[in-house]
């Protein structure tokens, strides 16, 4: 009775350190865990992707414009986002060109005034849209999706505070892939995610 | 034959307690940790004294802190400065997501909505503080953990860190 209470004992207390140790190797080192959505098309696919995150680059340490983060939802703080930083720390931002300014409180009542002028004096939403910029504060990144039409990112939520970033993605396994031979290389789809910033100057 | 036994036990027992090391460092983490108060802007809830060698220690509590419920009006918080996630800020929570909120000076508008799990925090010493009325509402993720005890000095034990809370009625009905 004795020794069978010692060796439960035994492997729970064996069980908490393991487990403390993976979970301590996930926040501050390395994890390997599944994404999902539609965000980030075509560079992570919308379910069975499987990506590997370096935490090393928590709290935005060393993060580059260009790199994919995994970060927690400003306003959802349990949920976490995958996406890529655009915009980092002084640049200025063109918020989103693609749709009329949703993204501002003012932006209904300069919706109806451009479409009850009936664009004559040559003011229209689009306009509008191209004139909405935003300054990334200090200790923020301007995110996005890759998958611009379908992404919840900082055109909704505004500039991310580094402190929310958990890792930044190196690389991802498709497990929708075939183990060699697959479409986007060998071992489940391996391949390295890389940052996609060009400077055009 | 015994040094080389008991040099194995030593060995052993290291291994041992560092195995430990991960189960201490998660629950600190994620349970409950302690943390020293540096700086004026909580005064006079934390250190009340102007002497510097005086600082407060206090206990922080973690667990299941980002959710909403856990976070309340008047609760002290350490959390992530938002301009810099190197800086550790204390602040005292003034309100909490869909509150609206009287803002001060630095803030460019009269009265702020406070968006979906965000808080609106601000220094008991108003005068010398840094806070949301400078950087604005900030995310709940950014938060630490919550401040319910002074551990440290002895003399400080039984401190009610809700005694004074600051600038008051702040909460409007009023939308912008």
């Amino acid at each position: 009775m004795q020794s069978l209470l010692q060796s439960w004992v035994k492997t729970a207390t064996s069980a908490l350190r393991v487990v403390c140790f993976v979970h301590i190797v996930h926040t501050y080192v390395y994890e390997f865990t599944e994404t999902r959505g539609e965000s980030m098309l075509p560079t992570l696919a919308a379910r069975n992707d499987y990506v590997h995150a370096l935490k090393t680059y928590r709290d935005g340490r060393g993060c580059k414009i260009g790199d994919c983060i995994v970060a927690a939802k400003p306003n959802d703080p349990n949920h976490r986002v995958c996406k890529r930083i655009t915009g980092m720390p002084g640049d200025i931002i063109l918020v989103d060109p693609s749709v009329g300014t949703n993204v501002f409180n003012s932006s209904s009542a300069m919706n109806t005034e451009a479409t009850s002028d009936g664009d004559n004096d040559g003011y229209s939403e689009a306009d509008e849209a191209f004139n909405s910029f935003i300054k990334v504060p200090q200790g923020h990144v301007w995110v996005t999706g890759d998958n611009l039409s379908h992404s919840l990112d900082s055109r909704t939520y505004n500039s991310l505070p580094m402190g929310l970033i958990k890792g930044k993605i190196v690389a991802a396994n498709d497990f929708n892939e075939p183990f060699l031979g697959g479409s986007k290389g060998d071992f489940w789809g391996f391949r390295k995610i890389q940052n996609t910033y060009v400077n055009e100057q | 034959m015994f040094t080389r036994h008991f040099q194995g036990h030593g060995w052993r027992w290291s291994l041992v307690a560092l195995s430990w090391l991960p189960v201490v460092v998660t629950f600190n983490e994620n349970v409950c940790h302690i943390a020293k108060i540096e700086g004026s802007s909580m005064r006079p809830t934390l250190n009340p004294n102007e002497c510097s060698s005086s600082s407060d220690w206090v206990l922080l509590w973690k667990f299941n802190i980002r959710n909403a419920y856990n976070l309340n009006r008047d609760d002290v918080i350490l959390f992530k400065c938002p301009t810099d996630p190197t800086k550790t800020y204390c602040k005292r929570i003034k309100g909490i997501q869909y509150d609206s909120i009287k803002t001060r000076y630095p803030y460019p508008r009269e009265i702020v909505n406070i968006p979906r799990s965000h808080l609106w925090v601000e220094g008991d010493n108003v005068f010398h503080s840094v806070d949301s009325n400078d950087f604005g509402p900030i995310s709940a993720g950014l938060a630490i953990g919550k401040v319910i005890k002074v551990i440290w000095p002895p003399s400080r034990w039984g401190t009610d860190v809700k005694s004074t809370t600051g600038r008051q009625q702040l909460i409007t009905n009023q939308a912008d």
